[in-house]
């Protein structure tokens, strides 16, 4: 039997003294990076930069497939394509000042500018994946183990298209494992400086793939979730839209069977064209207002001072009449700040709020209205009843289009109050207890003030 | 004369039932909410109950669960514009479910099958 020149790794993390903190910084550095809101590129790009920069693990080059059906497909290869490139890399990346954030920055501009040759390279390049597979890269996969190749030339386990793609001896491959599937693999080597691949660099690796392998898994299911929601959404609006139809279609189709009877009398004639004549309007209101949802076009937030809005909304003869029901109070701070937002939506979003405070409160309750800066950051429209409360169980879906607690509700009210907070990058905050009342905060971002004297 | 309660909270739609099934030979009582309709159970006789499920997030299932308690043996339609409803279980406990159309051919049907002389 031929000697074979590949080693085996597990995957165990055993800390070795000299290295800890060197590890414990890079994995720190790579689990602060999820908590930005990175595309999954850019996490898979910020691995690879840990793998890569002489301030994270310090392997020359790191290539990365992803699983795609049976084969591994190439997706990205970071790394300097030749000595030359090397040296002007490396020297931009160990200039004093220069941190990991830096590193990240700098190869996120190459792939983003195509610079990056070695990408283009494998991108889009496949290797076999299946049970049958005997060579590496595949192997590493199928086995779910950590393959450190010594001699690549002199063994056979190798993909010769493979071989020649890479151009090294010397390379370890790292599956990308999560819960016993398989999403990809990472390659590593040091093709420029040719510095032996040693025990502890694979070990951190092995750690790295770990990472990777379950932040795309997370991110798959993440897509599956969002899919999903999205078709529950639908449904939602299917059923809701059929309930709203229905009953005028019941109305129109009845009272028209009755007007094709001989003999009807003029004032039933009357009646039931009538009846016909509003159910009708009805169903276009409901055709109205869901293109009216569906189409809205959102202008381009700007920075303005939202008071004159909020009562110009207060003062319109038809919400002020059913105002005048409740106890109101109003306090909008004098010379409120500047704040982003859409300025010909921002008064129906406010309209939206009082309206569901008019609707959720008994004659004779009170609403009231605040407007006050919070702190130099943001600024807070509040408006609070002392109506029936959410039932806890509405409380998920406040914000779903369609769903709706009123009788003649189109459940469209409060999805265009998101819509148009997340537009100008502001939050809504719901404060509600059953049969006590309800406190909508909208929080507005303040314009930053130049120059204050 | 048989009696029908019908729990249908949408005027058009309970004037046109009252006149369809009057023509038909039917004393149509109607209420529009839950209370009216459990209070009508309570002080009269019904040959049917006829039900509007109403919209979710209003405990439609949980009134028609509440006529089924009170209504002893009486012969119960439900009359909903969902056709979801049809697939939850409480809703099996009803003698016929008829999704709301623009013809009253098939929940004449029903009533004729459900209450006879």
């Amino acid at each position: 039997m031929e000697p074979r020149v590949i080693e085996r790794h597990s995957f165990y993390f055993t800390q070795s003294q000299k290295q800890g903190s060197r590890e414990l910084a890079l994995l720190s550095i790579i689990s602060q990076s999820f908590f930005q809101p990175f595309s999954l590129a850019d996490n898979l790009l910020v691995i690879l930069t840990a793998l890569t920069s002489g301030t994270g693990m310090g392997f020359n080059r790191a290539m990365l497939f992803l699983k795609d059906g049976e084969s591994l497909l190439g997706e990205m290869w970071l790394g300097p394509g030749s000595t030359e490139e090397a040296r002007s890399i490396w020297e931009v990346l160990t200039t004093p000042g220069i941190g990991y954030i830096e590193v990240i920055e700098y190869n996120r501009s190459l792939v983003s500018k195509n610079k990056d040759t070695l990408t283009q390279k494998i991108r889009g390049q496949r290797f076999a994946l299946d049970e049958g597979v005997s060579e590496l890269p595949g192997l590493a996969v199928r086995d779910k183990e950590i393959i450190l190749v010594r001699d690549a030339r002199n063994e056979t386990g190798v993909d010769p298209r493979f071989l020649e793609l890479i151009g090294v001896d010397e390379f370890v491959c790292i599956p990308l494992l999560a819960r016993d599937e398989v999403l990809g693999e990472i390659v590593l080597d040091n093709a420029i400086t040719n510095t032996p691949i040693t025990a502890p660099d694979i070990k951190l690796a092995g750690m790295c793939g770990l990472i990777a392998a379950n932040h795309v898994y997370s991110t798959v299911l993440h897509t599956k979730v969002v899919e999903m929601e999205k078709m529950a959404a639908l449904g939602e609006m299917a059923v809701f839209v059929t309930h709203q139809v229905r009953n005028p279609i019941a109305a129109i189709g009845g009272f028209t069977e009755q007007l094709l009877q001989p003999g009807i009398d003029d004032v039933r004639r009357k009646r039931n064209l009538e009846i016909i004549r509003d159910e009708t309007r009805r169903l276009e209101n409901v055709v109205y207002k869901i293109a009216h949802f569906l189409k809205i076009s959102l202008k381009e937030p700007v920075a303005l001072d939202i008071g004159p809005i909020l009562r110009s909304v207060l003062e319109s003869p038809e919400l002020k009449a059913k105002l005048e029901k409740f106890r109101l109070a109003v306090k909008v701070a004098d010379c409120p700040p500047r704040v982003i937002c859409d300025p010909s939506s921002v008064g129906e979003v406010f309209r939206n709020l009082l309206e569901n405070a008019v609707e959720a409160t008994p004659e004779g309750g009170s609403i009231s209205v605040t407007a006050y800066p919070k702190n130099d950051r943001w600024f807070v429209l509040s408006v609070r009843d002392t109506g029936t409360g959410i039932a806890q169980a509405d409380r998920a879906r406040l914000f779903t289009p369609f769903f709706t607690t009123k009788e003649k509700g189109m459940g469209l009210g409060l999805p265009f109050v998101k819509r148009v907070m997340d537009s100008c990058r502001g939050k809504i905050e719901v404060e509600s207890r059953k049969g006590r009342g309800t406190t909508f905060r909208l929080l507005f971002q303040c314009q930053e003030r130049e120059g204050t004297p | 004369m048989k009696k029908i309660l019908l729990v249908e909270d949408e005027k058009p739609l309970c004037l046109l039932y009252e006149e369809e099934l009057g023509a038909a030979g039917y004393d149509v009582t109607s209420v529009h909410d839950a209370d009216s309709a459990l209070e009508a159970l309570r002080t009269g006789a019904f040959d049917l109950i006829i039900t509007d499920i109403r919209m979710p997030g209003k405990d439609g299932i949980e009134l028609i669960s509440r006529i089924m308690g009170m209504r002893k043996d009486i012969p119960l339609i439900i009359n909903s514009a969902y056709q979801s409803y049809k697939e939850d279980f409480m809703t099996w406990a009803a003698d016929a479910y008829v999704v709301k159309s623009s013809s009253l051919d098939e929940l004449k049907a029903r009533i004729r099958e459900l209450v006879k002389d």
